[in-house]
């Protein structure tokens, strides 16, 4: 009802002895535009008188002359179509549509709830409207479509993360299970040298289960919004040359070189120092993890009051299908249950989170099969 | 004659672990690092039970077992899904490949209960 009210465009009306003289004058100043209700003594609807419709009246052969003095009564549409408040639009709409073509005009008579006239309106305004509700609804839908489909991708990567996570929680755990129960059993038997390398598995496995756990338990610190940053002053060139040396740890006895180059090898800058370490290292543990052979270069740059680092390796490389969903929070891009290399994928969503709470960025180049640069560009202060 | 378990795992740890485990209780183990290659070795060592890991790369283990009972050598074989997975998804894995079980890794009384139990039902 509200929305019929709103479309009402005229309360005008006259009553039944108004002079069709008055009329037409009225009309021809445009003090009544195109259209009139007419009423009784009581403000009930009696017929309407639509501007085109009574000219053309009034031009017929002696008609002037005839109607001139006459109340509007003997010159109206007596039959008006009238409709309530309350009537839901469509209904309006069909009613309005299915009239006889001789009664078709614009105009429609709305009355309240006693049957009174309450205002007029505008059948064209109403298709209108209509159409205009139904592109919204079309609209919509089409929102609620996409949104459905956001959802069920986010649901899938949830699933994904879950199956991923799941595994490379449990598969460490696992294994410690195991180890201590060979433990136990190599203690029973004296066999001391077993224990050794029993431990030195144990160790291995609860090292994996740390990463993946402190992994784990960072995003949800970011995405919490708990993560505090603490800005120091600090040299980045022995940070850097730190990180190298890790790396050179974490690829072992493959054949791979780290190469360091620093522009500014005492330069100082004011970050977070841990949060930065942590970049870094997540950057390298994946050139180290895809990197057989080759090498892991960590450059220094400074460009006006930027600070870019950017750690470059000659590793498997990303497909560029694969490149933007890189960061995206639980995507790893292989198969959970093919998957070669282990991680639950939070790497680098950890990289990004903490690059944009140090107000920087990371961008990715990639080449398949030829390796794969990643640089972090951070305010220097 | 003893019971034979071919167990078939990408994980080193696992697989050093599960046989050190199952050889104590009197088994013979023989171990396969990778999916890849499993039919012949199956095929050659003839074990009485297949215990079959899921994440593998490049060929899961539920794959892995649909070929398996395609082969009309191997196909009597039972296996037994061994995995750190959800243990829903296990219980699927076993009905959807036609497994005869399933054991989730970590849980070593299980794991020792089950074998046990099997060759108990089952006389080789």
């Amino acid at each position: 009802m509200d929305k019929l009210v709103q479309s009402v465009f005229s309360k005008v009306a006259i009553h039944g002895d108004f002079k069709v003289k008055d009329l037409y004058s009225n009309f021809m100043s445009g003090a009544i535009k195109d259209s009139v209700a007419v009423v009784d003594q009581d403000n009930f609807p009696i017929g309407l008188v639509v501007k085109q419709k009574f000219l053309m009246k009034l031009s017929e052969r002696y008609a002037f002359d005839l109607y001139y003095k006459k109340d509007v009564k003997s010159i109206m549409i007596k039959n008006p179509l009238i409709i309530d408040c309350n009537e839901d639009i469509n209904t309006i709409i069909d009613k309005a549509l299915s009239r006889e073509s001789e009664n078709v005009y614009d105009e429609i008579i709305m009355v309240d709830g006693e049957k009174k006239f309450y205002g007029l309106l505008s059948v064209k305004e109403l298709i209108i409207q209509q159409a205009n509700n139904l592109a919204n609804i079309i609209l919509q839908k089409e929102i609620a479509h996409s949104k459905a489909k956001e959802l069920e991708e986010i649901n899938n990567i949830k699933n994904q993360f879950l199956a991923n996570v799941t595994h490379e929680l449990r598969s460490p755990i696992n294994i410690i299970i195991g180890i201590i129960e060979l433990i136990k059993k190599a203690y029973e038997n004296k066999e001391f040298d077993k224990i050794q390398l029993y431990l030195k598995m144990i160790q291995n496995s609860a090292n994996n289960l740390k990463i993946i756990v402190n992994n784990i338990l960072d995003l949800s610190k970011i995405e919490a919004g708990k993560m505090e940053i603490i800005n120091e002053e600090f040299k980045v060139g022995e940070l850097l040359r730190d990180i190298v040396e890790y790396t050179k740890v974490l690829i072992k006895e493959k054949n791979v070189d780290t190469v360091i180059s620093l522009s500014n090898p005492d330069l100082v800058i004011k970050s977070d120092y841990v949060k930065l370490r942590q970049i870094l290292i997540n950057l390298i543990s994946n050139s180290a993890k895809f990197t057989e052979q080759g090498y892991i270069k960590i450059s220094q740059e400074l460009e006006n009051d930027h600070l870019i680092i950017s750690v470059a390796d000659t590793g498997c490389g990303i497909k560029e299908e694969d490149l933007k969903k890189l960061f995206n929070a639980f995507t790893q891009l292989e198969d959970a249950k093919t998957k070669r290399y282990e991680g639950t994928g939070l790497g680098l969503t950890i990289v990004k989170k903490l690059t944009e709470l140090l107000n920087g960025k990371v961008y990715v180049e990639s080449v398949w099969g030829k390796g794969t640069t990643f640089t972090i560009v951070l305010p220097k202060f | 004659m003893k019971k034979k378990v071919m167990l078939i795992d990408d994980d080193i740890n696992h697989l050093i672990t599960t046989k050190e485990i199952l050889e104590d209780e009197g088994f013979e183990v023989n171990i396969h690092q990778s999916p890849f290659g499993s039919t012949n070795a199956i095929r050659e060592y003839k074990p009485h039970l297949i215990l079959l890991d899921i994440n593998m790369p490049g060929l899961s283990g539920d794959k892995l077992a649909k070929l398996l009972k395609e082969n009309e050598l191997i196909r009597n074989i039972p296996i037994i899904f061994y995995s750190s997975n959800d243990e829903d998804s296990l219980r699927k894995a076993v009905k959807d490949y036609s497994a005869q079980d399933y054991i989730c890794k970590g849980d070593i009384f299980k794991l020792r209960r089950k074998i046990i139990d099997f060759f108990k039902e089952n006389k080789f």
